[in-house]
C-alpha cells in the first residue's frame, strides 16, 4: 500500500516536471563569429550571412531571424537567394552547393535544407574544372550558372540541380571567338564573374581572371560582346540601365565599358585608378547605383595606396563631389545597398557594408551619411566581454531612465529606420523587461535590452572617467586633417584593443529598485554608481581597504592601483559614479554584493573581502582570508600573466598592420592548409599517447593555493545569533570552503548618516571536503529562498517567513549542504561530485512557473556543471530534477561565462560575440517566431514552388529516385554525391518504396508543379 | 635456553595451566606466573609488572619473544593475551623505559639480529632504516581494508582506504588507458582508467593492496565507465576522506582465496596469510551498491565555529582585542552598539568562543573527542581576561587540529587565541 502510494506520488512529480522543466537553446544573440558570406534578397527583404563553421543566418526585420547550419564543417563562401523566390543557394568551401527554403509550417517560417550538389565533371578532369567560383542565379529562378576555377560555366537546373549539360559554356567555346594576339599562349583563368543583363534576362556577363569579359546569348548559345581587358579582373558590375559595364581590377583600378554594336573592345571608356600615382591594392568590389537625379553613387571596396594604407579596410562612396573612405576596423567581407523602391527599384537608400567582426549600415539618404544602429548582429566584443550580469524584470521606470540615458549617447546616429525589413514577428511581446549588462576589458559597462529576440544596446557606461588611464588621448587616428587623401571616415565600433587592461570589469550589481551600481575591476576597484537623469559634475573620492590587515613576510608583485583622479569630473546623464573603493592588494574582485536597503556594498578578492557602506562612505570591516603560506596568492599572478597579453596584443597589432588583404580564392592552399592541420593534429595525439595524462588524487588541503579567494558573498536578514531576533548579515564563501558569517548592526533610519553600522563575527564553518564555495542562499521559513533587497518594500515579492526557522544552503563545488539556523547543523546534502563526476560551476536561484497551472510555481537551483551539464535541483529538498547537456565540456569560457535569470532562462557565450540564450523553464520562453511571406511570383513563373509540407526525406527520396533513373536513362558516371546518399540505408528503402509505389509523386515534381519541400535536415532549432 | 626449556618442562608437570613468565628490565630478573587460560588484563599484567621491579612511577614499554625469536610489544589485552597463549612454554617479558624505547628492536628477526649485532659491530645496528613508531593502542586505527570480497568476482579487489585525521597523502595518480573486456561480439578493447603511480610513502602504497596498472572499476559504488579522467579524478577528491576503490588488479596472481576470509588486514598483502585482524576494527560493509551517504561516517563534518556576540572592543588600528566573558553568562541577544567614534577601516571585531558539550560528539571517534578536550584545556588556558592578537588565527587552528590531534595537544606556537570554542563534530 505503501509503496503504490509512493509509485503514484513519484508519478504525479514527473508530470509536475514536466510541466515546470523544458530544455531549448532558442536563439543566438550578438554578432556571427568568423562570418565568410554575405547574400541580400531585395524581394524577401532578408539578409543573409554564413559563417566559417558552416551555419548560416537569416535576418529581416528586428525579431526576424532564422538560422541554419551546414552538416559539412566547411565555410560558407557564397550565398545567392533565387530571385523572387523563397529559396537561398549557398556554396561551401568543400565545392558543395546547398539549397536552403523558407517553409511556411503552422504559421511559422522555418529554414530547412532542401538540397546539396556537387559539380561532377567529365570523367579524369582535373578538380579545377568543377571547382566553383562564381554562381549567378538567374532571374528566371530556374537556373544556376556555375563558374569555376578552369573557365567554364556549368548550367544547373533548379531546384533539383540537374546539370544541363547541353547548355555549358566551355573555355574552349569562348576561346574560338576570342581574337588569337589577345589569347597569346595564356589561358582564360578561372570564372571572376557572373552577371545577368538587368533588362535582358536571356543575357549574361561572363569575366575572367585573366582579364576577359564578355556577353553571352543563352538564347543563341554564342557569345555577343568581348572586352579584352588586361588586369587582373576582381569584379564586375553591370548598371541597371544596361548600358554600361564596370570592372574591377587588382592593381586598384576600374574600367567602364559600354555595351555597343561591336563585338570587340580593347580598351575601355574609361580607365581609373582612384587612389592612383603608387600602386594600389585591389579593388574587390565594384558597383554603381543612379539615381533618379543627379549623378550616379560609385561605391567601391578597397584600391587603397599599398605603401602608406595598405591595411585599412575600406569602402570608398563617390557620390557628386561627396567622396569619403569609410574606414573600418576589421576586413570587409561583402557589402550590399538597399533601395528606397521595391525589388531592388529606386533609389539607393542605405550600404550594408558586412566586415569580419561587425554590421555596419550606412544611411545614403541623409546628408553627411551617418550609421544607422543595428537592431540585431551587435557586436557584443566591441570590447572583450569580461563579465555579464543579468537583471530580471525591470520596473518601468528605471527601464524608461536608462533608455533615455542611452537616447544622449545615440544621437549621431541616424534616424532612418531599419533597412532590412523582409518577415514578419510574430512573438507575443516579451512577458517583462529584462537587462543584460556585459562588463568589458576597456572599463565599460554595455546595458542590453535582453527581452526579446534582439539584443537590442540601451546604454553604455564607462568607469575609465574616474581614474588616469595610461591611454594616449592624443591619438587620433582616427579623425583625418582637413584636405587629407583618402578622405578616411572612422565607422564601427568593434576595437578591442584596450589600453589598460586594468580598469576592465570583473563583477557586476544592480538594484532595480533604486538604481544604484556597484561595478569592479581587475584592479581591485570597487565603483558605486547612481543613476542621474541629468549631467553632472562628480568628485569621486577613493577609500583604500587593506585586506591584508598587516599579515606579514608577504610581496605583491601584480599590477598597481590605478590612479583616481583628483579633481571633479563631468560624467553625462546616466550612472555617475559616487563612491570608490580600492582594495590593497589591487588583486582582482572575485566577488561583488550590494544591498541597496542598508547601502553597503560586499567585496571580495584572494586575499580577503570588506564591506563598504556607501551612504556615509567607509569601510565597516575588512576581513583577510589569506592562508600565509599561499604564495602565489600573495605575489600576484597578474604581473607574469599581463605582460604575455601586453606583448601579445603588440604583436597581433603588427600583424594586423602587415597582413595584405586575402584573396577571394586560395583554393589549393585552403586545402592544403586543411591537409596540414590535419597531420599536426595527428601527430599531436600520438606525442599525448606516449605521455599519458596522469591525475593526481589527493585531497585538498589548507596548504592549496587560492584558498582565501572569496567567491561569493551574500547579504541577509536572518536568525544568525539566535531563533527569535532576526539580524542583518554578511556571509562571505572562499574557495578553500570555509565560510564567514557577520551579524551587522544597523543604526535606525534616522540616525543612519550618524551612527556607524558595525559587524560582528558570528560564525565560521570550515566544509571538511573543503571545495570551494559557490553560492550561499537563506532560505525562510516556507523554504524559499529570501527576496532581494527592496522587492518586498516593492510589492514585488511575498515577504519571507520570519516565524518558523531559516536554512542555510551552502553551495559549493562538489555539494549542496543545508544546514539549520541558527544552530549551524547540518541538515540535508546532495554530494553531486561524489555521485557522478561533475563540477559545479555556476549556480543561479530561480523560479519556475508551471505551464499548465497558472498560479504555481517553485523555487529551484539552476546549475551548470563543468561538464556541460544543466541540473535544475529542486528547494529546500535538494533533489535532482533535470538534467540537461548543454555547453560542450571542451568548451570552458562558454561555461565560465554563462549567467541565470530569475525565471529559468541563461546565456552563454558560444564565441567572444555570439551569446547562446537558453531555456530550462516550460512557461518562459524567448524564441523567433517568424514568417517571410514570399511575394506574388510573376505570371510567367506559373511552375514557382510552393513550399508544402511533406514526410522527412521525401526530398532526398524524389531527388535520387529521380537521379537514379537519370542514370538508368543517360548512363552518366556515379556522382559522389549520390554514393553517398546511396550507402545509407534509410535513403534506399525510400528509394525502393517510391519505385514500387507512388509514381504520381515523382512525375509531380518531376514536372516540378509541386517540387518538395521535405525535411532533409532540420537546423533551423 | 635450554635451562629454561627443561625447567619450563618440570613446571608443566605441576601445572598445565600456569605459564612461566621471565621478565628482564635492565640486568635484573624477574620470575612468576601467569595463567594461562586467563591471563586477565593488560593493565593488571602491567601494574604487576611495575611492582615486581619496583619501578612504579615509571612509564615503561613491555616486550616479549615470540616463538619465532621475534621481539613482539605487549601494550594490550590482545597481543597480551597472544603472548601467553603462545608461550613455548616460557614468557620472556622485555622491559624499556618508555624514554629509552628502541623501535628498531621490534618486529621480525629482531631478537635473532640482535644477537648478531651484539657480536659484530653495534654501529651497524644503529644504521639500519628509520624505525616506525608503534602508538598506544588509542593510537590504532585502520588505514585500508578489503571488502566486499564475498560479492565481488575474484579478478576484482575493493579497497577502502581510512584518510581520516592522517596528514599522509592519499599518493596515488590515476591515467587514460584501454582494456580488453569479453563482449557477446569477441574481445573488445574498451577506454579504462588505471593507476599511474604511486607517491611513495602515501597511503595507497602503505597498505600495499593498489598497484600500478591496476585498472580503476568503480568509485565508491559508482562505476567509472563513461567517465573523464578529470571526472574520475574529482569524484576520487570528493570521497577522499573515504575513498572505496574497486580495482582489477594487474597483478591476479595474489588474489583471495575465496575459504580463508580475511578481513581488514592492515598494512600486508593478503597473499601472506598470516595477518591477522586487528580487534576493534569495523567489521568489512556488506552490501552490494554503496549510497555514499550510508558509507560515510561521522569524519566528514564541518567545524563549525559560532561566537557569542559580546560587546564590540573599541581598538586601535590593526591590533585586534577581545575581552573574556564570563562563562555562566547565557547567550543573551547582542546589547545595542554603544555610539562610539566611526572605526577606522582595518577594524576587526574579535568573537568570545562559549565552551559548550558537544552535542553529537559524544560517538565519535577520538579525534572529535580530543579536539573537544583540546580546546576546554586551552579554554582554562586563557580564560583570564587578556587582549590577544585574532587574525584569521582560529581558521589556522582549526586547520592543524584537523590535520593532526597529536599537534593540538600540545598547543602550537599559533596559539589559540580564543576564549573558547564550540565545535560541533
Amino acid at each position: 500500500m505503501k509503496r503504490f502510494r509512493r509509485h503514484g506520488q513519484e508519478t504525479h512529480r514527473d508530470r509536475l516536471k514536466q510541466e515546470l522543466y523544458q530544455f531549448a537553446k532558442t536563439v543566438e544573440h550578438g554578432f556571427p563569429h568568423q562570418p565568410s558570406a554575405l547574400g541580400y534578397s531585395p524581394n524577401l527583404q532578408l539578409l543573409a550571412i554564413g559563417t566559417r563553421s558552416g551555419a548560416i543566418k537569416l535576418y529581416g526585420a528586428p525579431g526576424v531571424e532564422f538560422m541554419g547550419l551546414h552538416d559539412e564543417n566547411a565555410a560558407v563562401t557564397q550565398i545567392h537567394f533565387l530571385p523572387h523566390q523563397g529559396e537561398l543557394i549557398t556554396l561551401l568551401d568543400d565545392n558543395s552547393l546547398h539549397m536552403w527554403t523558407l517553409r511556411a509550417h503552422q504559421g511559422l517560417s522555418e529554414l530547412l535544407e532542401v538540397g546539396r550538389f556537387t559539380l561532377t565533371g567529365p570523367p579524369g578532369a582535373p578538380p579545377s574544372v568543377t571547382r566553383v567560383t562564381a554562381v549567378l542565379a538567374h532571374s528566371s529562378g530556374e537556373l544556376l550558372f556555375l563558374g569555376t576555377e578552369g573557365g567554364h560555366v556549368f548550367v544547373v537546373e533548379v531546384p533539383g540541380f540537374r546539370e544541363l549539360e547541353e547548355r555549358n559554356i566551355s573555355v574552349e567555346a569562348v576561346q574560338q571567338r576570342v581574337p588569337e594576339d589577345y589569347m597569346g599562349r595564356r589561358n582564360l583563368e578561372c570564372v571572376e564573374a557572373l552577371q545577368e543583363n538587368p533588362l535582358n534576362p536571356h543575357q549574361i556577363l561572363i569575366g575572367y581572371s585573366r582579364g576577359l569579359m564578355l556577353t553571352w546569348d543563352l538564347d543563341t548559345n554564342c557569345s555577343r560582346h568581348h572586352f579584352l581587358g588586361t588586369q587582373q579582373l576582381e569584379s564586375v558590375w553591370w548598371t541597371p540601365d544596361g548600358q554600361q559595364i564596370l570592372s574591377s581590377h587588382s592593381d586598384g583600378s576600374y574600367c567602364q565599358w559600354t555595351l555597343n554594336d561591336e563585338d570587340r573592345q580593347a580598351e575601355p571608356d574609361k580607365h581609373e585608378m582612384p587612389y592612383g600615382t603608387f600602386p594600389c591594392k585591389a579593388i574587390s568590389k565594384i558597383m554603381q547605383l543612379s539615381t533618379k537625379q543627379g549623378p550616379p553613387f560609385l561605391i567601391f571596396s578597397g584600391g587603397m595606396p599599398r605603401a602608406s594604407y595598405g591595411d585599412r579596410h575600406c569602402i570608398s562612396v563617390i557620390h557628386s563631389k561627396t567622396h569619403v573612405a569609410l574606414d573600418f576596423t576589421s576586413r570587409i567581407i561583402d557589402y550590399f545597398a538597399t533601395t528606397s523602391g521595391a525589388q531592388g527599384k529606386g533609389e539607393p537608400s542605405a550600404l550594408v557594408v558586412l566586415v569580419e567582426e561587425e554590421l555596419v549600415v550606412v544611411d545614403l539618404e541623409t546628408e553627411g551619411w551617418p550609421v544607422i544602429q543595428t537592431p540585431y548582429l551587435a557586436p557584443l566584443h566591441c570590447s572583450a566581454i569580461t563579465c555579464s550580469h543579468h537583471v530580471s524584470n525591470i520596473p518601468l521606470k528605471l527601464w524608461e531612465r536608462i533608455r533615455a540615458a542611452g537616447q544622449h549617447q545615440s544621437a549621431h546616429y541616424s534616424r532612418k529606420p531599419w533597412p532590412v525589413k523582409g518577415g514578419q514577428n510574430l512573438a507575443p511581446d516579451a512577458p517583462q523587461r529584462d537587462l543584460l549588462l556585459t562588463g568589458h576589458e576597456d572599463g565599460t559597462v554595455r546595458f542590453w535590452d535582453a527581452s526579446g529576440v534582439c539584443l537590442y544596446p540601451l546604454y553604455k557606461l564607462s568607469t575609465a572617467g574616474v581614474f588616469h588611464a595610461d591611454a594616449d588621448t592624443t591619438d587620433n587616428m582616427n579623425h583625418g586633417a582637413e584636405g587629407e587623401w583618402p578622405p578616411f571616415r572612422k565607422v564601427g565600433c568593434f576595437d578591442p584593443y584596450s589600453d589598460d587592461p586594468r580598469l576592465g570589469i570583473q563583477k557586476i550589481h544592480l538594484c532595480k529598485y533604486s538604481g544604484y551600481l556597484a561595478v569592479a575591476g581587475t584592479a581591485g576597484q570597487i565603483v558605486v554608481l547612481e543613476l542621474n537623469d541629468e549631467p553632472a559634475e562628480q568628485l569621486v573620492e577613493g577609500t583604500l581597504a587593506d585586506l591584508l590587515q598587516g599579515q606579514e613576510g608577504f610581496r605583491w608583485k601584480g599590477h598597481t592601483r590605478l590612479e583616481v583622479r583628483e579633481e571633479a569630473v563631468a560624467f553625462p546623464a546616466g550612472f555617475q559614479p559616487f563612491a570608490l573603493v580600492q582594495c590593497q592588494p589591487p588583486a582582482v574582485v572575485t566577488s561583488l554584493a550590494l544591498h541597496s536597503e542598508w547601502k553597503l556594498v560586499a567585496f571580495g578578492t584572494s586575499h580577503g573581502f570588506g564591506l563598504y557602506d556607501y551612504q556615509q562612505k567607509n569601510t565597516v570591516l575588512v576581513r583577510c582570508t589569506l592562508n600565509p603560506s599561499d604564495q602565489l596568492a600573495l605575489e600576484g599572478p597578474l604581473s607574469r600573466v599581463k605582460s604575455i597579453k601586453k606583448s601579445l596584443r603588440q604583436s597581433f597589432r603588427r600583424i594586423r598592420r602587415s597582413r595584405v588583404s586575402v584573396r577571394k580564392h586560395h583554393v589549393g592552399n585552403a586545402a592544403k592548409l586543411q591537409e596540414i592541420n590535419a597531420r599536426l593534429e595527428a601527430e599531436a595525439l600520438q606525442e599525448m599517447e606516449l605521455a599519458p595524462v596522469q591525475r593526481k588524487i589527493e585531497a585538498r588541503s589548507s596548504d592549496d593555493s587560492f584558498t582565501g579567494l572569496v567567491r561569493t558573498l551574500y547579504f541577509a536578514d536572518s536568525f544568525l545569533s539566535d531563533g527569535s531576533h532576526n539580524s542583518p548579515s554578511l556571509w562571505a564563501g572562499t574557495n578553500g570552503g570555509s565560510v564567514f558569517a557577520y551579524t551587522l548592526r544597523l543604526p535606525p533610519s534616522d540616525r543612519r548618516m550618524e551612527d556607524p553600522i558595525t559587524a560582528y563575527p558570528a560564525k565560521e564553518i570550515q566544509l571538511m571536503h573543503r571545495a570551494p564555495v559557490v553560492g550561499i542562499v537563506v532560505l525562510d521559513g516556507r523554504g524559499a529562498p529570501l527576496p532581494e533587497p527592496l522587492e518586498v518594500a516593492h510589492d514585488l515579492a511575498r515577504s519571507p517567513d520570519m516565524h518558523n526557522a531559516h536554512h542555510l544552503l551552502v553551495i559549493s563545488e562538489e555539494q549542496f549542504k543545508m544546514f539549520t539556523l541558527p544552530k549551524v547543523s547540518s541538515k540535508l546534502k546532495l554530494k553531486l561530485t561524489a555521485l557522478d563526476g561533475s563540477r559545479v560551476r555556476k549556480v543561479g536561484v530561480a523560479s519556475f512557473g508551471s505551464s499548465r497551472v497558472e498560479d504555481y510555481s517553485e523555487s529551484g537551483l539552476v546549475v551548470l556543471t563543468n561538464q556541460g551539464d544543466l541540473h535544475v535541483i529542486s528547494l529546500p529538498s535538494l533533489k535532482m530534477q533535470v538534467r540537461y547537456p548543454c555547453v560542450r565540456r571542451e568548451d570552458v569560457s562558454g561555461i565560465a561565462s554563462c549567467v541565470f535569470t530569475k525565471y529559468g532562462q541563461g546565456f552563454y557565450l558560444i564565441s567572444p560575440s555570439e551569446f547562446e540564450r537558453f531555456s530550462l523553464s516550460a512557461r518562459w520562453l524567448v524564441e523567433p517566431r517568424c514568417l517571410v511571406e514570399l511575394p506574388p511570383t510573376p505570371s510567367s513563373s506559373a511552375s514557382k514552388p510552393l513550399p508544402r509540407a511533406q514526410p522527412d526525406g521525401a526530398a532526398v527520396q524524389h531527388r535520387n529516385f529521380r537521379r537514379d533513373r537519370e542514370n538508368c536513362e543517360e548512363n552518366v558516371s556515379p556522382r559522389v554525391m549520390e554514393h553517398a546518399l546511396l550507402n545509407d540505408e534509410k535513403v534506399l528503402q525510400e528509394i525502393q518504396r517510391s519505385l514500387e509505389g507512388d509514381q504520381t509523386s515523382y512525375l509531380e515534381h518531376h514536372s516540378k508543379s509541386k517540387p518538395g519541400g521535405g525535411k532533409l535536415i532540420t537546423n533551423g532549432e | 635456553m635450554n635451562r629454561s626449556f627443561n625447567k619450563s618442562q618440570s613446571l608443566r608437570y605441576l601445572d598445565c595451566t600456569a605459564v612461566e613468565v621471565k621478565s628482564k628490565y635492565g640486568a635484573e630478573f624477574r620470575r612468576f606466573s601467569v595463567d594461562r587460560f586467563k591471563p586477565g588484563k593488560f593493565e593488571e599484567f602491567y601494574k604487576l609488572i611495575l611492582h615486581i621491579h619496583r619501578i612504579t612511577n615509571m612509564e615503561v614499554m613491555l616486550g616479549y619473544a615470540d616463538v619465532h625469536g621475534d621481539l613482539l610489544p605487549i601494550n594490550n589485552d590482545d597481543n597480551f593475551c597472544k603472548a601467553v597463549s603462545t608461550a613455548n612454554p616460557l614468557l620472556r617479558v622485555f622491559i624499556q623505559r618508555q624514554e629509552e624505547v628502541d623501535y628498531s628492536s621490534f618486529g621480525t628477526n629482531t631478537l635473532t639480529r640482535k644477537k648478531k649485532a651484539v657480536v659484530t659491530l653495534r654501529n651497524d645496528v644503529n644504521r639500519k632504516r628509520p624505525h616506525i613508531r608503534i602508538g598506544m593502542p588509542q593510537d590504532f586505527r585502520p588505514v585500508s581494508s578489503i571488502i566486499d570480497v564475498d560479492i565481488l568476482p575474484e579478478s576484482h579487489r575493493r579497497v577502502r582506504l581510512y584518510r581520516h585525521g592522517s596528514d599522509k597523502p592519499l599518493g596515488f595518480y590515476i591515467r587514460d588507458g584501454t582494456s580488453v573486456r569479453v563482449t557477446p561480439h569477441g574481445l573488445e578493447k574498451v577506454p579504462g582508467i588505471f593507476i599511474s603511480r604511486m607517491v611513495p610513502g602515501g597511503l595507497a602504497e602503505s597498505t600495499g593492496l593498489l598497484a600500478v596498472n591496476d585498472e580503476v572499476l568503480e568509485v565508491n559504488g559508482i562505476e567509472v565507465t563513461g567517465k573523464t579522467l578529470d571526472q574520475v579524478t574529482d569524484m576520487m577528491i570528493a570521497n577522499s576522506h573515504n575513498l572505496i576503490i574497486t580495482v582489477k588488479p594487474v597483478n591476479q596472481r595474489n588474489n583471495i582465496v575465496r575459504s580463508s576470509r580475511i578481513s581488514g588486514s592492515s598494512g600486508q598483502s593478503t597473499d601472506s596469510g598470516s595477518s591477522a585482524g586487528f580487534a576493534g576494527m569495523p567489521p568489512p560493509i556488506a552490501g552490494h551498491s554503496f549510497p555514499p551517504d550510508d558509507l560515510e561516517s561521522d569524519e566528514e563534518s564541518d567545524i563549525v565555529i559560532e561566537s557569542n556576540l559580546k560587546r564590540p572592543s573599541r581598538r586601535s588600528t590593526s591590533s585586534t582585542a577581545s575581552r573574556a566573558q564570563p562563562q555562566a553568562m547565557p547567550p543573551a541577544p547582542p546589547p545595542p552598539p554603544p555610539p562610539s567614534p566611526p572605526r577606522p577601516p582595518s577594524v576587526i571585531s574579535t568573537a568570545s568562543f562559549h565552551s559548550q558539550p558537544s552535542l553529537n560528539g559524544a560517538g565519535n571517534h577520538n579525534l572529535s573527542y580530543k579536539l573537544h578536550r583540546d580546546l576546554n584545556l586551552q579554554h582554562h588556558h586563557s580564560s583570564t581576561p587578556i587582549i590577544r592578537e585574532s587574525n584569521g588565527s582560529l581558521h589556522k587552528i582549526l586547520n592543524t587540529l584537523r590535520t593532526d590531534p597529536r599537534h593540538s595537544l600540545a598547543l602550537p606556537r599559533g596559539g589559540v587565541e580564543e576564549d573558547g570554542t564550540v565545535i560541533t563534530l
